[in-house]
């Protein structure tokens, strides 16, 4: 009776000296995959025109109604298909990063990035419009 | 007698201050032990290495709303948590952290009261102690506390038993309930060598008295919600544990002063470091045991529980007893 019990204690023993798994994680960080579906990016072509042609379909197709879209036309220097999002939202209250925008996407104009640090102090804050979401040339 | 007064009164500071030093500590210690056993590395943030924690966690107790249940018996509910606290403060008069010292050609005893019962009172004050797990877990008027405080009544009364048991076979041996002559007794050899059987049924009763994993019916979380303390919030929950842990330190202490020789160095080389800080270290050795064990097995079922008591230890501690005094009679010159 009395071996196995001293058999546990000299496991947990070890085990105070191994080192630990523990992440620091505002200080250290884990990689994540490259597939992580984390915050959407709207693309840009290498003349710096928005992809996005207000088609709506990742509208349609987002099970969580987390994307509004709206559009206009456009001259040929801001789009190459006379067609442009005027307004584009995303709420990160609703979204449950699926990804099936990306999929729906005929043009690879929307994408979901690595970028996952998504935490606001404010609700508001989650709401993000093209200011934010646009890739940066 | 001015002068006796003053220089109680300092002592008492000075051992509140180590008391509540290693309480806090203790903390810490608890959960960087349960950390590391587990692979990983316990409070992190605060400080380096999280030593600053246990401040931490005292401001975020004392800023908490402190919530009183609608139908609590309001006398009894405040009172529990104070009555947590005092046993182990009494208890801190008794534990002989060295002989004494010389400070300006004067000699001064270390221990506070050297009284002649100081066993007796041991037993007697932490027997306390069950009250205010009892009535706490009583006035929240709640069933998860309500079992909980009972559950604790009947264990307490039963570990009460072994505890008292195995500290018999020490006095047999030295001839006296004053914990300095104790020590004393073991200036050569320790006590635990001589008596393995009581020094083991000690640390189990000590540990089953405390409350601690894995013995910790009262509070078992996954089937009482907190155990006795579930209605209680901030400081006042803050004391249970503050109790919880003070109790553990005492206890170590005594079983230091009963077991392990107290502020005697364990070979006479190392003598050079003054006993009060062997005390400290020894005591602490049996504060990491306690956390080590709760960090290694689980809990066990309330029969087991009262079984091992009853069916196990309080016969070997009989046995104990009767072995240590053929042995005193024998040794004495036989019948």
């Amino acid at each position: 009776m009395v071996g196995p019990l001293l058999k546990g204690l000299k496991i947990t023993f070890s085990h105070l000296f191994k080192p630990a798994f523990t992440v620091k994680y505002p200080y250290e960080k884990i990689e994540v995959a490259p597939r992580w579906r984390g915050k959407h990016v709207l693309r840009v072509d290498e003349e710096g025109r928005e992809k996005c042609c207000y088609c709506g379909l990742c509208e349609a197709v987002c099970p969580a109604n987390a994307i509004r879209i709206y559009g206009e036309e456009a001259p040929l220097e801001k789009s190459d298909v006379g067609k442009i999002a005027v307004i584009y939202e995303i709420d990160y209250r609703r979204c449950i990063f699926c990804g099936y925008c990306e999929e729906a996407c005929p043009r690879g104009a929307i994408e979901l990035t690595t970028f996952y640090e998504l935490a606001e102090p404010e609700r508001e804050k989650l709401l993000q419009t093209k200011e934010t979401l646009l890739e940066k040339r | 007698m001015v002068m006796w007064i003053a220089v109680t009164v300092v002592k008492l500071l000075i051992y509140f201050a180590i008391l509540m030093l290693f309480v806090a500590y203790g903390t810490l210690a608890e959960r960087k032990v349960a950390g590391h056993i587990q692979d990983r590395l316990g409070p992190y943030h605060c400080g380096p290495h999280g030593v600053l924690q246990p401040l931490a966690d005292g401001l975020k107790l004392f800023f908490k709303e402190d919530i009183v249940a609608s139908e609590a018996d309001k006398f009894l509910y405040f009172l529990a948590p104070a009555l947590a606290v005092v046993p182990p403060l009494l208890v801190l008069g008794i534990i002989p952290i060295g002989e004494s010292i010389t400070i300006a050609g004067k000699t001064i005893p270390l221990p506070i009261a050297n009284i002649n019962v100081a066993v007796l009172y041991f037993l007697g004050v932490t027997s306390l102690s069950v009250y205010a797990i009892m009535l706490g877990g009583w006035s929240g008027n709640s069933k998860y506390p309500l079992l909980g405080g009972l559950r604790s009544a009947a264990q307490f009364i039963s570990y009460e038993l072994v505890l008292g048991l195995s500290i018999i076979g020490v006095v047999m041996l030295v001839g006296s309930f004053n914990l300095v002559d104790i020590v004393k007794y073991q200036k050569d050899m320790w006590l635990f060598i001589k008596q393995p059987v009581a020094f083991v049924a000690y640390m189990v009763a000590a540990i089953a008295e405390l409350n601690r994993a894995p013995f910790d019916l009262p509070e078992a979380e996954s089937e009482l919600v907190g155990g006795y303390h579930t209605e209680y919030s901030s400081m006042k929950f803050a004391l249970f544990f503050l109790g919880e842990y003070a109790n553990m330190v005492v206890s170590s202490a005594i079983a230091t002063a009963l077991f392990l020789g107290g502020w005697y160095a364990p070979c006479s080389f190392l003598s050079f470091i003054p006993g009060p800080v062997w005390f400290l270290l020894k005591t602490f050795a049996l504060f990491f045991f306690m956390l080590w064990i709760r960090w290694t097995y689980p809990r066990l079922r309330y029969d087991q529980l009262m079984g091992m008591c009853w069916k196990y230890l309080i016969p070997i501690t009989l046995f104990n007893i009767l072995g240590t005094g053929l042995v005193v009679i024998l040794k004495a010159g036989g019948v």
